[in-house]
């Protein structure tokens, strides 16, 4: 999940929560709030009325419902009351309190806050009680919570857009730093140093940071660069010199047989270690992406002629050799670099095939890949040595030369023109070389 | 025989590439001064054709560099520049031939063959070998007029042999002069061996040839 998401989502959420957590508390505080208020008023009341008491009023309420000997009055819409009568006990407490409570007043029910308030006049235990309805809150409280729903609703929606725009903006910076800097920048060469606009400091600092390193990385692989042609420079340079001096002291007539035979090792010498020099710098410049891939190549002919380079050896041999491609694939690519990638299979397949084998080189196309096999009947291989083939230095015969730097640098090849190579091998029965190229991919 | 070719404009390298390739040539081509460096202190090469503007320095260097090594390869400046003072330097330097670009492709060939030609010190198109006549030019080897059928890689051993008369040639410099610079370790050089016994066949044909001589374990070399 991408982080402007997660914000947004962790953003909303506990907005919500918080939401919830008033919404749900509302009704308590308002009460609280409303009761407080209420029993204020009907504190004065009492107040009022106590104070206004005497005998003669107290005869007056009493008389009007001798009955009962209870006196009570009711405000027209029945919001307020206010009762008084006498009671036998001796009031416990001293103290007015409050109660909510249901009562029936001319045949209509509804909820109260009454005041109770004990009193002694004149040697007669009263009860005081004055109510004042709650309906109207309930009402209200109802009608604010339905309100503050549909506005916290609202905010929370809002504030959910408001935050995905606002995150994806601040991640801008972000997003354009991988894209232009990092994903698709492969080579040292083409890092892209422009400093990416942000009103972040902390993408500011991940660009300036991303910057150096990149520059000291350009540096560290010039300085390889540099090696590689100074190795190059350096090692072979001499080599050459006395491949020279060899070459020029054969042409001495004076030397024995054995100084001559000993001369021409020490050139086979020679020669091997500047092929394996140059194979490992084959390989390194490959890797450090020094060749350029826009050649058109077309497999065709690049098969055609390492056949005709090979074709003394496959004589030799008399190998049956045929390719059979039924596609002219053309493809961008580095044109010696895949004419070394087929040679060294190629040549592999004609040194390790007896005597009146065959090699056959065949194709297949479907929408996506076009595949072209080397196929040999030769010696073949185990599954370990399957595996192996592709690391420097392997050699899988002893008796047969080779310093196992041929299909290294296959291998190194195909990954840089993005061919997969697939090997299938079994002793005595043959190995196939399967190059697939990936149809519109581009290298 | 093996050619370097140092420039830096692409087209043109390629097309002189392809003329060459066809002229019966193997052709390496560099595009700077590092690498033509490179190569000329590794391979051995029997011409180079040097353009003398690089992106990386000037092409001078290079020739000086190779003219240090005391090597036959014969060298043909190539120069957009035209101008006397390059060319009397380019000289005075060591380099064969001068051409200014632009240039005939056929033109280049025929002073190619000819410096090759003459760093072997040989000044005609015709070589004489003990009554075999070798037409460089055309590969055409005849005894008495009589045309012999050489196999092109058969006539390239001969010539190259002939060219560097009186000295052994080992079956490396072969490969290298004649197959070019194969990456492959240790590939065997028996199918060197096959094409010069049948290069001989063909010339015994004609007459005793005991001056084509086989140093043994070593290579091959043709008294004069």
């Amino acid at each position: 999940m991408r982080i402007k998401h997660q914000l947004t989502i962790f953003n909303a959420l506990t907005r919500f929560l918080i939401i919830l957590a008033i919404w749900l508390s509302l009704p308590i505080l308002i009460e609280k709030v409303v009761y407080k208020r209420i029993d204020k008023t009907l504190l004065e009341k009492k107040e009022k009325f106590i104070e206004h008491l005497d005998k003669e009023e107290i005869n007056d309420f009493l008389s009007r419902n001798d009955a009962t000997e209870t006196f009570a009055s009711f405000s027209t819409l029945h919001n307020e009351f206010l009762q008084l009568y006498q009671a036998k006990e001796i009031p416990k407490n001293k103290n007015s309190y409050f109660k909510n409570e249901a009562r029936i007043i001319e045949g209509e029910q509804s909820d109260y806050r009454v005041l109770y308030y004990d009193f002694v006049y004149e040697n007669t235990n009263y009860k005081l009680e004055i109510g004042s309805s709650l309906s109207e809150i309930k009402d209200l409280t109802l009608a604010i919570r339905v309100f503050i729903l549909i506005v916290l609703s609202i905010v929370i929606v809002f504030t959910f857009l408001v935050d995905a725009v606002f995150i994806e903006y601040l991640l801008k910076p972000f997003h354009q730093i991988i894209n232009q800097k990092i994903r698709h920048v492969n080579e040292p060469e083409k890092f892209n140093y422009t400093v990416i606009k942000s009103h972040s400091t902390d993408f500011r600092e991940l660009d300036e940071v991303l910057n150096q390193m990149m520059k000291r990385i350009q540096e560290l692989f010039s300085i390889e660069k540099q090696f590689i042609a100074n190795v190059s420079h350096e090692l072979l340079s001499p080599i050459a010199l006395l491949k020279n001096r060899f070459e020029n002291l054969i042409q001495n007539e004076s030397l024995d047989e054995e100084a001559v035979n000993k001369i021409v090792s020490s050139l086979k010498t020679l020669d091997l270690l500047k092929k394996i020099i140059n194979n490992l710098l084959l390989i390194s410049r490959i890797e450090n992406n020094q060749y350029v891939s826009d050649e058109r190549i077309d497999c065709r002919s690049v098969l055609e002629d390492i056949r005709e380079e090979l074709q003394d050896r496959i004589d030799e041999k008399e190998i049956d050799f045929s390719i059979n491609l039924n596609e002219h694939y053309h493809f961008a690519g580095n044109k010696t670099l895949i004419h070394i990638m087929f040679y060294n299979v190629i040549a592999n397949a004609v040194k390790f095939t007896e005597p009146k084998g065959t090699i056959t080189i065949t194709d297949v196309k479907t929408n996506s890949q076009y595949a072209i096999t080397v196929q040999d009947n030769g010696c073949g291989m185990t599954q370990e040595q399957t595996a192996e083939i592709f690391n420097r230095f392997t050699r899988l015969n002893i008796n047969k030369e080779g310093q196992g730097l041929g299909l290294a640098i296959v291998k190194s090849i195909a990954d840089f023109h993005q061919i997969d190579v697939v090997v299938t091998a079994a002793p005595q029965k043959g190995s196939a070389f399967e190059f697939v190229f990936h149809i519109g991919k581009k290298v | 025989m093996n050619v370097l070719l140092v420039e830096d404009y692409q087209e043109l390298a390629k097309e002189i590439v392809d003329f060459l390739t066809k002229s019966g040539y193997l052709c390496k081509w560099v595009s700077n001064r590092a690498q033509a460096l490179e190569e000329i202190g590794v391979n051995d090469y029997d011409a180079m054709l040097l353009d003398l503007g690089l992106p990386d320095g000037d092409g001078f260097d290079i020739l000086k560099d190779i003219r240090k090594k005391q090597s036959k390869t014969a060298v043909i400046v190539i120069t957009a520049r035209g101008e006397l003072n390059d060319k009397i330097d380019g000289l005075q330097l060591g380099a064969d031939d001068y051409l200014t670009k632009p240039f005939a492709l056929t033109e280049l060939g025929a002073r190619l063959f000819a410096v090759i030609r003459r760093t072997h010190g040989i000044t005609t198109n015709e070589i004489e070998i003990h009554n075999f006549k070798i037409q460089l030019q055309d590969y055409r080897v005849t005894f008495d007029d009589q045309i012999i059928n050489l196999t092109k890689k058969e006539f390239d051993i001969f010539q190259y042999l002939v060219l560097n008369k009186n000295r052994v040639i080992t079956r490396l410099q072969l490969t290298e002069h004649i197959w070019g610079d194969i990456l492959e370790l240790n590939s065997d050089s028996n199918f060197i061996d096959v094409h010069v016994r049948n290069l001989r066949k063909k010339l015994e044909k004609f007459a005793e040839i005991d001056w084509f001589e086989t140093v043994r374990n070593v290579g091959y070399r043709i008294n004069m």
